[in-house]
C-alpha cells in the first residue's frame, strides 16, 4: 500500500480548511439550537450571539473557499481565529461565565496546535485567552476576579493541551517524513534498477547484433583465407576462404594443427636466415617466428609465400600479417590474412609470354632493316654520297636504339619470369669495367664528357661477364646521359667488407630526394629526365638491378637535383684483393 | 654427287622471304652458290635430301618442321654427314643458343646479325673442308 495513500486518508497530512472547520460549524450549530429550544439555558445577550453566529458563518464560508482555492492556503489560519472571536461571543451570549459552551474552543485550539512549529502554541494560548476574555476586553467586568481567574486558567489549560498536540503532531510529522524519505528512495532505488534491466536489456540486444554481424562478416570472407592463432602459432580461427583455399575444414585444424605446417618448409627457412635468428633463439617454433617476427616487433609485414595444402598442391599468396591484441595490449596472437596469387601469377606469366613474343616479332623486321642498311653501306659498285650516308647513319642508328629497347623488354621478361640465367665464373672485374669504359668513350667524347677510370685490377668474384658488363654499361652510359656538356663521369672499383662495389658517380643534373627510392622501378622516369627531355623508357636501372641481385649484389644511389649522382653496385668478393 | 666447280652448294630456309633474301645475298657476296631457298621446314628438309648442299643456313622458328628439327634430321642422316649447319634464331637466351647447338648446327647466330658477319661465318663454313682434305693428301 502506499504511504501516500494512506497520509491522504487519514487527513493527517493536509485535510481541508472547510473539513477542519466543520466540527466548529457543527457544534456551534447545536449550541445555538440548545440556547434557543432549551429554557434552562438561557441568551444572555441576543446580539452577540447573533454576532458570533454571523462570525461562524463567515468563517466557514471562508475555509469553503480556501478549499476550493488552495493557492490561497496560506490565509487558513484567519479561520481559527474567526473561530475565536465567536466562540467567545457565543460565550458571553449564553450567560458568560456560566456558559456551557466555552469548551468549544478547544476546536481552534487544536487547530492551531497541529500547525508545524512551536510558536502555534502561544497563537492557540491568546486565542483562547481572547475567547474566554472577550467580556472583559469588552469592559464588562460583571464576573469580577473570580470569572477573570477562570478564564486565565483555563487559557493556560489549553496552550498546555495545545503544546501537548504541537508536541505529539510534531513527532507524527517527523516520523511521516522520514518514511516518505524511505519510500522514496526506495522508489528510486527501484527505478534504478527498472534502468538497469533495461540497458542490461539493450547491450545484450547490441551483443547479439554485434555477433550477427561479425559471423556474417568471417562467413562471408571467401575469397581471402583468414587464420588465427595463438602466441605459439597453434590455429584458434579458419574461415570460410581459409577452409576452401586449403580444402580442409575448420572443424579439422582448429586446436590441433600449427599455422606454419601450412607454408613450404624452405621458405620458412629461408626466411629465418634472411632474419637472422641467432641459432635457437626461438626454441618453440622457428617456423612460426619467422612467419610472425616483423608483426611481433610492430612493423606491418605483407609478403608473399606458399601455402601448401594436404594433397601437396603450392598456391602462391599474397599474406598481410598482424597481431592480435589483449584488454592490455600485449600479443595474444597474430592472424593471417591471405591473398590467392595464382591468378595473378598466370596472368604474370602470360604477359612474360606476350613480351617475349612481341620483341621475337619485333627483332624479325629489325633483322631485316639492318641488314638491308648495311647492304647498301657495303655495295661496291655505286659510291654513296656524304649527305646519303649520313642518312643511313641516321637509320641506322634508330634501328639500333629500337634493338636495344626490344632487347631490353624482352630481358626485363626473362628477369620476372625466371627464366634469365647467368654463367657465373670467378674473375677480375677491372677487365670488365675498362671494356665498358672503353664502349663508352665515343658516347662521351661526342657529348663532351670527360671520362674519369680508377679500375685496380684483383677485386675477383663470381660473375656473368657478358650480364655484369651489361649492368656497368648501362650504369656508365646513364651517367654520360644525364650530366650536360662538359661535366665529368667518374668509375672507380674498391672493396668493402666482403664486397667489390663498383661506383659511377657524375656532375649530371641529378635525382629528386623522393624519387630515389623508385629510380629501379620498370618504367619509371625521373622527373630531372622528363624535365630535361634525356630520351629512355625507364628499364635500364631495372635490368641493372636485377642483375646485380642475380649475383647475390646490391645496388645504391645517392644524388643531390644539380649537383650530380652516384650509382653503386656490389658483389661478393671471393677472395681478398691482394695487399700491395 | 661432287660439284665439278667445287664452289660450296648453299641452301636457304627462312620463312621470312627478306631475311631469306638477305641471306642470299650474303651466301653470293661469300663466293658461294645458292641453290635453293624454302619458307618451311618441311620442304627444306625434302630440298636438302634431294640437293645434298653443302652448308645448310636454318631460321629456327619456322612452320612445318622447325629449324632446329631439321638439323637433327639432318644429323641422323648417314647420307648427308659432311653437311655444314648454320642456325639464324630471333631468341636471345643462352638456352635457345645451347638447344642449338645441342641439335648439331655448327654455327649459331642471333637475329638482327649483320651480313658481314654472316658472309665472314659462310666463308669459314665452307673454307675449312679444303684445306683440311689438302692436309690429309699431304
Amino acid at each position: 500500500m502506499n504511504v501516500a495513500t494512506l497520509v491522504n486518508k487519514l487527513g493527517v497530512d493536509a485535510p481541508s480548511p472547510l473539513l477542519k472547520q466543520s466540527p466548529t460549524t457543527i457544534m456551534f450549530a447545536i449550541a445555538v439550537v440548545m440556547s434557543l429550544a432549551i429554557p434552562q439555558l438561557s441568551v444572555s445577550d441576543p446580539v452577540s450571539l447573533a454576532s458570533a453566529s454571523v462570525g461562524i458563518v463567515l468563517a466557514t464560508a471562508f475555509a469553503a473557499f480556501l478549499t476550493v482555492r488552495p493557492s490561497l492556503q496560506h490565509l487558513a489560519l484567519i479561520v481559527p481565529t474567526i473561530d475565536f472571536l465567536a466562540i467567545g461571543a457565543l460565550r458571553y451570549g449564553t450567560g458568560d461565565s456560566s456558559s456551557i459552551f466555552a469548551s468549544l474552543v478547544v476546536l481552534p485550539v487544536v487547530w492551531f496546535a497541529v500547525e508545524e512549529g512551536r510558536r502555534y502554541i502561544l497563537f492557540a494560548f491568546l486565542g483562547t485567552a481572547v475567547a474566554l476574555l472577550l467580556p472583559f476586553l469588552l469592559g464588562n467586568t460583571a464576573g469580577g476576579p473570580p470569572s477573570l481567574l477562570r478564564a486565565a486558567y483555563a487559557s493556560v489549560a489549553f496552550a498546555i493541551a495545545a503544546a501537548v498536540i504541537n508536541e505529539l503532531s510534531r513527532h507524527a510529522r517527523l516520523r511521516l517524513y522520514s518514511a516518505r524519505a524511505l519510500s522514496d528512495q526506495r522508489v528510486e532505488a527501484l527505478n534504478k534498477n527498472l534502468e538497469h534491466t533495461e540497458r542490461l536489456a539493450e547491450s545484450e540486444a547490441k551483443l547479439r547484433q554485434a555477433e550477427l554481424l561479425y559471423r556474417g562478416l568471417w562467413g562471408a570472407v571467401t575469397e581471402q583465407s583468414v587464420i588465427g592463432t595463438d602466441v605459439t602459432g597453434r590455429i584458434d580461427a579458419w574461415n570460410p576462404g581459409a577452409a576452401r583455399l586449403l580444402d580442409l575444414p575448420a572443424e579439422a585444424v582448429q586446436d590441433i594443427r600449427y599455422v606454419d605446417e601450412f607454408h613450404l618448409a624452405e621458405e620458412l627457412e629461408d626466411r629465418s636466415r634472411e632474419l637472422e635468428y641467432p641459432a635457437g633463439a626461438t626454441v618453440l617454433n622457428p617456423g612460426f617466428s619467422a612467419l610472425v617476427e616483423p608483426a611481433r616487433l610492430g612493423s606491418a609485414d605483407v609478403r608473399e609465400w606458399t601455402y601448401v595444402r594436404h594433397d601437396g598442391e603450392r598456391i602462391p599468396v599474397e599474406l598481410s600479417v598482424t597481431p592480435r591484441t589483449g584488454e592490455n595490449g600485449e600479443i595474444i596472437g597474430y592472424l593471417f590474412v591471405a591473398f590467392d596469387m595464382t591468378k595473378a601469377r598466370e596472368v604474370a606469366r602470360l604477359k612474360d609470354e606476350f613480351v617475349g613474343l612481341i620483341s621475337h616479332e619485333l627483332r624479325t623486321p629489325l633483322s631485316s632493316i639492318l641488314g638491308y642498311l648495311e647492304l647498301i653501306r657495303d655495295e661496291d659498285e655505286t659510291e654513296l654520297s656524304a649527305d646519303q650516308l649520313q642518312y643511313l647513319a641516321v637509320a641506322e642508328r634508330n634501328a639500333h636504339r629500337l634493338l636495344r629497347l626490344v632487347g631490353d623488354l624482352l630481358f626485363t621478361a626473362q628477369v620476372e619470369s625466371g627464366t634469365f640465367t647467368l654463367d657465373l665464373q670467378r674473375q677480375d672485374l677491372s677487365p670488365i669495367l675498362s671494356a665498358s669504359l672503353e664502349s663508352a668513350r665515343p658516347q662521351a667524347a661526342a657529348t663532351g664528357i670527360t671520362l674519369r677510370a680508377d679500375v685496380p685490377a684483383g677485386f675477383f668474384a663470381e660473375v656473368d661477364a657478358v650480364r655484369l658488363g651489361q649492368a656497368c654499361d648501362n650504369l656508365i652510359s646513364n651517367a654520360i646521359k644525364f650530366t650536360p656538356r662538359g661535366g665529368t663521369v667518374t668509375v672507380a672499383l674498391a672493396g668493402a667488407e666482403r664486397d667489390a662495389v663498383v661506383r659511377v658517380s657524375d656532375t649530371g643534373i641529378g635525382i629528386a630526394q623522393d624519387e630515389l627510392d623508385k629510380v629501379f622501378g620498370k618504367f619509371f622516369r625521373a622527373s630531372t629526365a622528363t624535365r630535361n627531355a634525356v630520351p629512355g623508357v625507364g628499364l635500364g636501372l631495372a635490368i641493372t638491378k636485377a642483375i646485380v641481385k642475380a649475383h647475390g649484389g646490391d645496388m645504391d644511389v645517392a644524388s643531390e637535383e644539380g649537383v650530380g649522382t652516384a650509382f653503386s653496385l656490389s658483389v661478393p668478393l671471393v677472395n681478398e684483393p691482394a695487399l700491395v | 654427287m661432287t660439284d665439278e666447280l667445287d664452289i660450296p652448294r648453299v641452301l636457304v630456309a627462312d620463312d621470312d622471304a627478306d631475311i631469306s633474301t638477305l641471306v642470299a645475298i650474303a651466301v653470293r657476296r661469300s663466293g658461294l652458290t645458292l641453290i635453293d631457298k624454302r619458307s618451311d621446314g618441311e620442304s627444306a628438309w625434302h630440298a636438302i635430301r634431294e640437293l645434298r648442299p653443302d652448308v645448310v643456313v636454318l631460321d629456327v622458328s619456322m612452320p612445318g618442321m622447325t629449324g632446329l628439327e631439321v638439323c637433327r634430321a639432318l644429323r641422323a642422316d648417314p647420307d648427308l654427314v659432311g653437311t655444314r649447319v648454320l642456325l639464324l634464331s630471333a631468341a636471345v637466351d643462352d638456352a635457345s643458343r645451347q638447344a642449338g647447338l645441342d641439335a648439331g648446327a655448327d654455327e649459331y647466330m642471333l637475329k638482327p646479325f649483320s651480313p658481314r658477319e654472316l658472309i665472314d661465318r659462310l666463308s669459314r663454313l665452307a673454307g675449312p673442308a679444303e684445306p683440311a682434305q689438302s692436309g690429309v693428301a699431304r
